[in-house]
């Protein structure tokens, strides 16, 4: 008989080989899916390859469609370490953009050693303040974090619907409204890279990021708290920490790389706010950072990972065929498999002789 | 304004409240079973939005509106069985199994209608019309407002007495209460938790599935990206606000439906206000109601905790 026996402790190659198992397993079922639709699965892989690593083109465009959600990925992991189950990235990359966005015209004309350090710290502020709206409410009103961060996540989505179209920010041209804003000064778009211009210096931003998550999750006491809380808060709260104060830290850290995600896709990317480049990058990001194992690390893997995907969808999409709705449902099915894959790493698989 | 008109508006935004609470509530009495065998279920949206999906895939294919309301159910119950699977028998996190739900229907619904429209515009059907009840939809005022509705809407308003006589009056609720206030009392018995988890999550999961069949197949004649638009999430709420109870969630969906009724008159009557600020009212009331709910004895005592023998 087979049987499923609990772990005391893991073991990193059977882990590992559970993780191998899931990505094996959620590539097999997205080729059924593909499939299931009449497509040629090696073509559509194939092109998802070609469209992600194939070519440098195709690498900076990985690379442009990583970093968002890099950054998003290390939102969820800082908030998912202390088990605070935020899923309000959506909307604070929304904040993000929208701050950066009013910082850009605060600051108009300053030198671009001033100016971009500046409308990225208005995008991250604008973050910040949802993510301490959210801690007030879990901490004060006792208010699950993931129904009030999807309410708050509607509440900006409609705020910015609001600002582009009847509100202040909305571009007009004669009698057709664009739901979107006026294109941003050309001083105001992030240097490129190597003279490339699709490759924009924000990109560098998520690795540094990453390093100093890691750092802090691994060095600090703050990441002491953020995994304390974790595991036992009652424990945390007995060595005399202000779990309320830490709670809206971790959140408005959280919140803040959120937001640098929205605010390096409008200075670096759209160089306009609209809201069709922004949705859905809060939402992959939780995917991004749990299946980064919750690591600052394995979240930059898993980041570029994703971003190879969506990269690979846009030339994907130009051969026709198959809609580029194929990469979140990808997302999804991966997902699917880690999270069973995290159980089985928990589990030696035993044989055993009945004994009669 | 002329006092017929006021009175024209009242019966409308009556009407229309009971109109738009009543997918609500499948979807709301679903969750309520599910939450009351102690599966804290995050993954009402994508159920809803599956069920809708299912629905207009086979409306749109067969032209038969049953069937596309049995598409629905059978959906439904099969996000059910998933999530019965992530936390009964694997113990995931519950919450980290609805988000990772509502992720995967999300992404699925959306390739699979891309797939299916590709090339061509975009089939639509027309879905139910009113069925007024003769003689009752003829009494003023209470005939156009109750009784001259869907064909499913008075199903929905009878699932409410049913769902309580089931939790309250039946050996089956008894038993399944019991998995959300105390399993282990189950388990001792020789009764199978994770049997009556599973059935309970499929049963509540093809209710919720039947709610966003039901809001595609009542009010709309086309799928369209994130269609249930956050109404899993206020199914939610309403369950917290109605104290897990039927009746309680019956009123807080109810009130809900009344604001989202309110918002779309302003919008017509041609209120001074951005229509965003109109279609943001619920979420906002959301946060609202939680903040000033301070009694939560209704909730099963085991709620969101994976039951494991030790």
């Amino acid at each position: 008989m087979i049987v499923f026996e609990r772990r005391m402790e893991a073991n990193a190659l059977w882990t590992l080989a559970s993780f191998i198992m899931a990505i094996v397993a959620g590539l097999a079922a997205s080729a059924i899916l593909i499939a299931s639709t009449g497509a040629n699965v090696p073509d559509v892989f194939g092109a998802l390859l070609q469209g992600s690593v194939g070519s440098p083109k195709a690498l900076a465009t990985t690379l442009v469609k990583a970093a968002p959600l890099i950054l998003t990925g290390l939102a969820t992991v800082i908030a998912f370490r202390a088990q605070i189950w935020s899923i309000g990235q959506e909307g604070q990359v929304f904040a993000g953009a929208m701050g950066g966005y009013l910082g850009a015209q605060l600051l108009a004309g300053l030198p671009p050693v001033l100016f971009f350090p500046g409308v990225l710290a208005f995008g991250m502020a604008a973050g910040m303040g949802l993510g301490w709206i959210a801690a007030v409410l879990r901490s004060r009103f006792a208010v699950n974090e993931i129904i009030s961060t999807v309410m708050l996540n509607y509440l900006v989505v409609y705020l910015l619907s609001w600002l582009l179209q009847g509100g202040p920010w909305g571009e007009t041209g004669g009698t057709v409204a664009y739901h979107q804003s006026p294109m941003l000064p050309d001083a105001a778009f992030l240097p490129a890279l190597f003279g490339s211009s699709r490759l924009h210096a924000g990109v560098l931003l998520p690795f540094l990021a990453a390093a100093i998550c890691a750092l802090v999750m691994s060095r600090t006491p703050l990441g002491y708290e953020i995994r304390g809380l974790g595991y036992n808060p009652e424990a945390l709260r007995h060595k005399g920490v202000d779990i309320a104060r830490t709670v809206s830290v971790i959140m408005m850290a959280s919140a803040a790389l959120a937001a640098l995600a929205g605010a390096i896709e409008l200075f670096g990317v759209s160089h306009r706010l609209r809201a069709d480049n922004l949705i859905g990058l809060g939402y992959a990001g939780i995917i991004v950072g749990m299946i980064g194992g919750l690591s600052p690390i394995g979240t930059v893997f898993a980041g570029l990972f994703f971003g190879g995907l969506a990269s690979g969808a846009v030339y994907m999409r130009v051969l026709g065929d198959v809609p580029a709705s194929l990469v979140p449902a990808m997302q999804g099915i991966t997902l699917f498999f880690f999270l069973c894959a995290g159980v089985l790493a928990r589990y030696r698989i035993v044989m055993k002789v009945a004994v009669q | 304004m002329s006092q017929l008109f006021q009175e024209a508006i009242i019966i409308s935004i009556l009407a229309s409240t009971i109109r738009i609470m009543t997918p609500l509530l499948f979807s709301a009495m679903g969750e309520l079973i599910t939450q009351r065998a102690g599966i804290w279920n995050m993954g009402v949206e994508g159920t809803m939005l599956t069920g809708a999906f299912a629905a207009y895939l086979v409306a749109t294919a067969t032209g038969s509106l049953w069937l596309a309301v049995l598409a629905a159910v059978v959906a439904g119950a099969l996000m059910g069985i998933v999530i019965a699977f992530m936390t009964a028998t694997l113990r995931v996190d519950h919450f980290i199994a609805g988000l990772g739900l509502n992720l995967l229907a999300g992404g699925l619904t959306l390739y699979w209608f891309q797939s299916y429209i590709q090339g061509r515009p975009q089939p639509i059907f027309s879905g139910f019309q009113d069925v007024a009840i003769p003689l009752l939809s003829d009494i003023p005022v209470i005939g156009p407002v109750l009784f001259s509705q869907r064909a499913l809407t008075y199903v929905a308003l009878l699932v409410v007495p049913v769902v309580w006589f089931l939790l309250y009056r039946s050996r089956y609720g008894l038993e399944l209460r019991c998995l959300g206030e105390n399993p282990k009392a189950l388990d001792v018995k020789g009764l199978s938790v994770s049997a009556r988890q599973y059935a309970a999550v499929m049963l509540g999961s093809a209710m919720t599935g039947l709610g966003g069949g039901f809001l595609m197949l009542g009010f709309s004649d086309r799928f369209l990206a994130d269609f249930t638009a956050g109404r899993g999430w206020i199914v939610i709420v309403a369950l917290i606000a109605g104290n897990w109870r039927p009746k309680g969630v019956l009123v807080a969906v109810t009130a809900f439906a009344f604001l989202e009724s309110l918002a779309t008159h302003l919008q017509v009557v041609g209120a001074q206000v951005p229509h965003q600020l109109l279609l943001a009212l619920p979420y906002l009331a959301s946060i609202g109601l939680l903040m000033g709910l301070r009694f939560r004895s209704g909730q099963p005592a085991r709620l969101g905790i994976p039951y494991a023998r030790e």
